[in-house]
């Protein structure tokens, strides 16, 4: 396996549209952690050592004085697990290189760049600059986006007037529907998959309920095509 | 407001707990012998992630969000490309808004 700058830069080159509709997540973090009684600084920092939504969105809560550090601690773990995930589907890459580049590579790892280079991983593709070209430009963004939230919130007005908050859950589907059209052996899975995240997101904590429903996709994708 | 201390605190312990879901399953993986099984296992996973996020993110929201990804996952099937998925999805949203 490969890290190298050509890679690196098609990873951010190809992130770019996608990276533009992370643009009103960053900026209603920032106005959040803002309202949620960080300094605008502060905002930034925590998004640019976070790096992970659902778990930044949620560990404001936390962050008041006195901190319950070992709750914070457990919240950022369990609306980040999903990473576990995709980080075990990369393995077989991603532990082709030397350590220091693998969690360099990794330290980026967030849903959007997965999605991207996985297909192309799949493909035969070794060169990991994508996946990290990728996540170097969504955390760019990202930061930037926080950054303009935090210290210039008030002056903007509603984002979601022209249907940007529909776009990362339509790139996502998009993405499986792609994976599925080219192999279609992973329908069921899927399938299976999408059914338990919906039975049982009523039942468990959020986001157990999409590492659960991912384990059993990859049992059924395991189980049905076993000789 | 948090003290600079407290916050570094807790933005250390936020950050150390991101990375280590991060490099979690590849660790975890380099101590387990692959056998075709298991890449089936991987497979299956890797797909199902992220269709178990959308079908999620899909059951907490509205029918617009709904059609919207509809319009994506078609655009995806004829066109292949997910730029055009993603702005099919968002004129498909942005025409149910005006519309209602």
């Amino acid at each position: 396996m490969r890290l190298t700058l050509h890679g690196i830069l098609l990873g951010m080159r190809r992130l770019i549209p996608v990276s533009l509709f992370v643009i009103p997540f960053g900026t209603a973090f920032g106005i959040a952690a803002i309202e949620a009684g960080l300094d605008p600084v502060q905002a930034t920092l925590a998004s640019a050592f976070v790096f992970t939504a659902t778990a930044q969105f949620a560990a404001l809560d936390f962050l008041t004085e006195p901190v319950a550090f070992v709750s914070l601690a457990l919240v950022v773990l369990a609306l980040s697990s999903r990473h576990i995930v995709m980080s075990a589907a990369l393995s077989t890459w991603v532990n082709r290189l030397p350590k220091s580049k693998r969690f360099l590579v990794l330290a980026t790892l967030s849903d959007a760049n997965f999605a991207d280079a996985l297909p192309d991983l799949q493909g035969g593709q070794d060169d990991l600059g994508r996946l990290f070209g990728g996540g170097v430009m969504l955390w760019v963004t990202w930061v930037a986006s926080t950054a303009v939230g935090a210290f210039g919130g008030n002056i903007l007005g509603d984002t979601d007037a022209y249907g940007f908050s529909v776009v990362m859950i339509c790139f996502f589907a998009a993405t499986v529907a792609g994976q599925v059209q080219s192999r279609t052996r992973l329908l069921v899975p899927v399938l299976v998959a999408m059914g338990i995240a919906v039975l049982t997101l009523p039942v468990l904590p959020t986001g157990w309920n999409i590492i659960l429903a991912a384990l059993a996709g990859g049992a059924v994708s395991a189980w049905l095509h076993a000789e | 407001m948090l003290s600079n201390g407290t916050f570094l605190i807790a933005v250390l312990i936020m950050a150390a707990a991101a990375f280590a879901t991060r490099i979690a399953g590849a660790v975890l993986m380099s101590r387990v012998r692959t056998t075709r099984s298991t890449d089936l296992f991987l497979e299956g996973l890797s797909a199902s992630v992220i269709a178990a996020l959308v079908a999620s993110l899909l059951a907490q929201s509205d029918l617009r969000t709904a059609l919207a990804v509809a319009a994506a996952i078609a655009a995806m099937l004829v066109t292949r490309s997910v730029i055009w998925a993603m702005l099919a999805g968002m004129a498909c949203a942005a025409l149910i808004s005006r519309l209602l």
